[in-house]
């Protein structure tokens, strides 16, 4: 049984009665009140590939297009493979996979700054409770661990530089923090020097271990066990250098992928799922069109929309979407309004989210906007509510989304709300 | 740039008086231009409408002599282009949604198109011009193809693969040759005998690779009167997030291809130069558009060193037009409300709105 005094958010929507008797009796007390054994989920195999839009994808230039109207732009909207969806002129590639896709036109959150929505929106906007939460890529690598492939299980491919980026594990520890490729290459001089042999190269990694280890003896070892773990990274990766072999690419999907950086990056995050990675997040940065946006959204969404519809036609044709869950993310969608920089602003207020794959319904449209696409029609979703709708998506029991912090228990997801059971299949 | 042209005559000044009050239209408006007749104020924009307003001599009731007529409808998305026939009261207007269309202007009665083409381009329509004869229409787009059409019933005639972009076109005054501006900076000159590429000038400071967008372009091509300068302009250096930068028009010596001046006005993130024209007194005229009081008005002869008038005031400035009197220009300028979230007024979503400004021009 658990150490921890203190009750837990899911125990008070359970009568006494349930409690006592089928809970108890199915689960027994110990496993309810343990948290969830990233050992129990690994066998499932499930992974994520997040892309994640930074500066906010608009969503009448995307998933939520209302052409002909007063905010609706100068772009139509086009069919798609599903009779009656339509999405913008911008992704005709896209527009071809959508029988594969789930599109959430009702999404609502709660910040319009890119400081306070990008973390907001990353870690799922949870109830406040006194501790930095996770970022998904670090919840899912926490909540079910790597995969049997022993990669690291959240590698984050994006612009920039690489190394290994800790804050956004939150309360779970460094550990937990992601592997990021800067423009997808390796970690800087990850292969030993050539003049060390593997004798010595060995010798000194148990010399290594072993310092470290007495160096941890006396001391907290969240930040010895990161350590540890990167190390362990290393040396997976090191023996798989072929996943940065461009030679091996296909010459035929560098072309479907497009040369371009969000093309180069969402193949590599394809390769990195098929190697087995359990969380892989591919940034692409400058989305942020606060002028100029119909020019500038007829470059980005052209540059999104060729590797993304290449990607998703790849997992179906493998049967990886069975497994894999996608994700197409940003902090907030764009404002309905054109501003005097032909621009659209920060909207948080309603907005769309697209995915696909394991465990989510092929080919909806879930949710709505009213005729101008100014505001959500129907029910609003917050982020928490697709939280909650992507661990369902991945098999982590209900019973079980919760973390335990230092003997204090905390819900995964936020706690007023569920999963969108029309976005699960 | 080439030598900087001397000259002994002294700069005629310029002055822009407002004529009565702006006119206010609901909608965000790209392009006001008065007809060649000098009767008829048409203005395209966001709503797919083109808008009408009769044009008088100015009374004590109506300040600007502008009376607006019911507006024409047929197009989608948004109507981006307008060009009217030398002789006959034609008009014609282009779309975002890849329409072109001729309708009768000077009837107050609404009217179906002469002709149209639903599918004149595939997607977005940039620009439009006229032959000086008026015998054809150029247009061209996103799809990076410049079309040449008939303006008796829109046959086409021609048309050339300019490779990107097409921002931008104007027809030189001896009608022998095309220009076509696109998103990198570059303008091509067409022979209209021969359909042929026969120069290439640069205007590359107006295009950048903003991280990984591609921002700039020509957006409007205009030739002095007697077609010995040529005017592109745009926006030069976006910096951060808005990929917007500081207007720009480059003035081209048109026989030599030369950049005579490079008139850079406004200030970072103003955004872009979107129209300019010769005036008769030498000066170029330029509006250029960002938040209100950033992107300014302008006046500028290419042989001074530096701008005669900024005027912040009239800022916002979409389009302009000099009414065939010559002493009367019309700015058309936006009213768009920015800024993050909700921002509601009195509980309602406001959009953007426009506003017209006549002014006499005096030297």
């Amino acid at each position: 049984m658990s150490r921890s005094p203190l009750c837990r958010p899911h125990e008070h929507r359970l009568s006494r009665r349930h409690f006592m008797g089928a809970g108890a009796a199915t689960l027994g007390f110990g496993n309810m009140l343990r948290p969830v054994v990233a050992e129990d989920l690994r066998d499932k195999d499930r992974q994520v590939l997040c892309i994640w839009l930074d500066g906010g994808m608009s969503q009448l230039e995307s998933w939520d297009p209302k052409p002909n109207t007063q905010f609706g732009g100068p772009f139509r909207a086009i069919p798609t493979s599903v009779p009656g969806i339509h999405v913008s002129e911008l992704l005709p590639k896209t527009a071809q996979q959508m029988h594969h896709l789930a599109i959430l036109r009702s999404v609502h959150t709660q910040d319009n700054s890119h400081s306070a929505g990008v973390a907001r929106i990353n870690r799922g906007d949870p109830k406040e409770r006194g501790v930095v939460y996770p970022y998904l890529g670090s919840a899912v690598a926490k909540l079910m661990g790597p995969t049997k492939t022993g990669l690291p299980p959240y590698v984050w491919v994006k612009p920039g530089s690489g190394g290994f980026k800790t804050q956004d594990a939150g309360f779970l520890g460094p550990s937990y923090g992601a592997l990021a490729l800067g423009d997808a290459k390796p970690p800087a001089n990850l292969l030993p020097h050539p003049s060390l042999t593997s004798a010595d190269y060995q010798l000194r990694q148990e010399l290594r271990t072993r310092f470290n280890e007495r160096f941890g003896k006396r001391r907290f070892n969240n930040e010895m066990a990161a350590d540890t773990s990167v190390y362990d990274i290393a040396q997976t990766l090191m023996r798989r250098m072929d996943l940065f072999d461009e030679s091996k690419v296909p010459a035929k999907d560098v072309v479907r992928y497009g040369s371009h950086e969000l093309g180069r990056h969402l193949l590599m995050g394809r390769r990195l799922i098929e190697a087995g990675v359990r969380f892989v997040k591919v940034n692409s940065y400058h989305w942020d069109s606060h002028g100029d946006h119909f020019n500038s959204s007829d470059c980005l969404h052209r540059q999104f929309d060729q590797p993304f519809a290449a990607l998703i036609e790849d997992l179906a044709d493998r049967s990886l979407l069975d497994n894999v869950l996608v994700i197409v993310l940003s902090e907030f969608g764009r404002t309905p309004r054109i501003n005097s920089h032909c621009g659209r602003d920060h909207w948080p207020e309603a907005w769309s989210v697209a995915m696909a794959g394991c465990g989510i319904q092929r080919g909806a449209v879930v949710g709505a906007t009213n005729a101008l696409g100014t505001f959500v029609e129907g029910p609003e979703h917050d982020i928490g509510h697709l939280f909650h709708t992507w661990f369902q998506a991945l098999g982590i029991p209900k019973e079980h989304m919760e973390y335990i912090n230092q003997d204090q228990p905390l819900p995964v997801a936020h706690d007023d709300f569920s999963a969108i059971s029309e976005l699960l299949s | 740039m080439a030598d900087k042209p001397q000259t002994d005559e002294p700069i005629a000044a310029l002055t822009p008086q407002p004529i009565g009050k702006p006119i206010e239209y609901e909608r965000m408006l790209w392009h006001a231009r008065f007809s060649p007749d000098g009767q008829w104020l048409v203005a395209v924009g966001q709503d797919a409408k083109i808008v009408r307003w009769t044009v008088a001599d100015p009374t004590e009731e109506n300040g600007t002599g502008l009376t607006q007529g019911e507006s024409l409808t047929g197009h989608n998305g948004w109507i981006c282009g307008l060009a009217f026939h030398p002789k006959l009261s034609h008009l014609y207007t282009v779309d975002s949604w890849g329409q072109l269309a001729c309708y009768p202007y000077s009837q107050p009665e609404t009217s179906e198109p002469l002709w149209n083409h639903q599918s004149a381009h595939e997607g977005w329509i940039r620009t439009i011009a006229i032959h000086p004869t008026g015998t054809r229409v150029a247009t061209g787009g996103n799809d990076g193809v410049v079309r040449i059409w008939s303006t008796v019933d829109g046959a086409p005639v021609s048309h050339w693969a300019h490779g990107s972009k097409v921002m931008s076109l104007a027809f030189t005054p001896d009608g022998k040759s095309l220009v076509s501006g696109d998103l990198f900076g570059i303008i091509r000159q067409w022979d209209l005998d021969t359909g042929k590429s026969i120069r290439e000038l640069s205007a590359v400071p107006l295009y950048q690779k903003h991280y990984n967008q591609e921002c700039g372009g020509v957006r409007r091509l205009v030739f002095s009167p007697q077609g010995d300068r040529l005017a592109a302009t745009g926006q030069k250096e976006p910096k951060g997030g808005f990929a917007t930068g500081t207007p720009c028009v480059i003035v081209f010596d048109w026989a030599t291809g030369d950049v005579l001046r490079e008139m850079v006005v406004g200030d970072q993130n103003d955004g872009f130069a979107y129209d300019a024209m010769f005036h008769s007194s030498g000066n170029v005229v330029a509006c250029s558009s960002a938040f209100p009081r950033k992107g300014p008005f302008w006046l500028w002869h290419p042989e001074s060193e530096q701008a005669l008038l900024i005027d912040k005031k009239l800022s916002n400035g979409l389009s302009l037009s000099l009414h065939p009197d010559g002493r009367r220009l019309a700015l058309l300028t936006s009213n768009a409300p920015n800024g993050n979230g909700r921002g509601l007024k009195d509980g309602e979503y406001p959009g953007g709105r426009s506003r017209i400004v006549l002014m006499q021009l005096s030297t």
